[in-house]
């Protein structure tokens, strides 16, 4: 019982570190590079953490690079819209499930751990179709 | 919507232009695969299993080309030229009870402060963990301890503290699985990855 009670309190420190309400951070950026959380739209500088719900948006000469907390790495090109939909990530379990919508632009992706602990915990939804990604690097395009 | 009509729209909106998949290799030379769960809204069975290739996306059927001699068109290259580097994982030890590294590991904290510098935007994540020698409510506090004294040495080197987290996991994770109450030096560690 003690052990139970333990347990449940270290699991709730867990759950009250604000570091877990992290996803991802701003690895690099050029141009015009934008994060936009609701009507915030803030400036992609290396070191911006991102949430999910967030929209990566780049301009004409913009790009941006992020690292997320399961190591999946992303890189945005130019004139670019990507909406990171859905993320939810077990760091002890290291499973979860990641939505990504590319509406516009290009985007690089190098799988982590959410797309290797179950079949299509990760997708990518373009404007006509729906991805399961099962493990691995590929670029995504959607021409205006 | 008949295809015509599936055409006419996409004329009308000219958002409509097809995106397309390049599948590559891994950095270890793995292929993956990518499934076309969907395609204009209806579900699809098709799987994309060629590596190094192009293939339009829409079609329920879609049709995979080698990039072949052509290779990667110029802003494709560049795009994964700009992805970040991949994570880097180091493992430091520690003597039985406390939270000091081993002398050997010293050198695994150089090297950790020089991972960190070299990299745009960094993030640190700590994870002690401990032996089975002692209760589990001790072994978490001490595992604690450990990723705190990782974590203050790094902040001593004038990483910002926003970069870094500290996580304590106790004997839950252990290296080498071993019985209660049993002292072994791999399973002293903390764990430490470099985004």
């Amino acid at each position: 019982m003690v052990r139970r009670i333990l347990a449940a309190v270290a699991l709730a420190s867990l759950a009250a570190s604000p570091v877990l309400a992290e996803i991802a951070r701003i690895k690099s950026s050029t141009g015009a590079a934008t994060v936009e959380r609701g009507a915030n739209h803030i400036p992609a500088k290396p070191g911006v953490q991102i949430n999910p719900g967030d929209r990566l948006v780049t301009g004409k000469d913009g790009r941006m690079s992020l690292s997320f907390i399961d190591n999946t790495r992303f890189a945005v090109g130019p004139n670019s819209n990507v909406a990171i939909n859905q993320f939810q990530y077990d760091r002890t379990r290291q499973k979860g499930s990641f939505v990504t919508q590319v509406d516009r632009g290009s985007l690089a992706v190098v799988s982590g751990k959410i797309a290797k602990s179950d079949r299509d915990a990760m997708k990518v939804r373009t404007p006509n179709t729906l991805l399961g990604v099962r493990g691995t690097k590929f670029i995504v395009e959607v021409p205006e | 919507m008949s295809v015509p009509r599936l055409a006419a729209a996409c004329l009308l909106l000219s958002g409509c232009a097809t995106s397309s998949l390049v599948l590559l290799p891994d950095d270890e030379g793995h292929q993956g695969q990518v499934a076309v769960l969907e395609a204009g809204g209806k579900p699809t069975a098709a799987v994309i299993a060629q590596g190094n290739s192009r293939t339009k996306l829409g079609d329920p059927t879609p049709t995979t080309q080698p990039l072949g001699q052509k290779g990667l068109k110029a802003q494709e290259a560049a795009l994964l030229t700009s992805l970040p580097p991949p994570a880097k994982s180091f493992v430091l030890y520690f003597d039985l009870g406390t939270a000091t590294p081993t002398p050997a590991s010293q050198a695994v904290l150089t090297a950790l402060r020089a991972e960190i510098a070299s990299r745009s935007g960094p993030q640190v994540e700590v994870t002690g963990h401990t032996d089975t020698v002692g209760s589990e409510a001790d072994n978490d506090r001490l595992s604690q301890q450990r990723a705190e004294e990782v974590l203050n040495w790094l902040a001593g080197q004038g990483f910002d503290r926003s970069l870094m987290s500290a996580v304590g996991r106790g004997e839950r994770e252990l290296k080498e699985p071993t019985m209660d109450n049993i002292s072994n030096a791999a399973n002293r560690r903390v764990e430490v990855i470099v985004r």
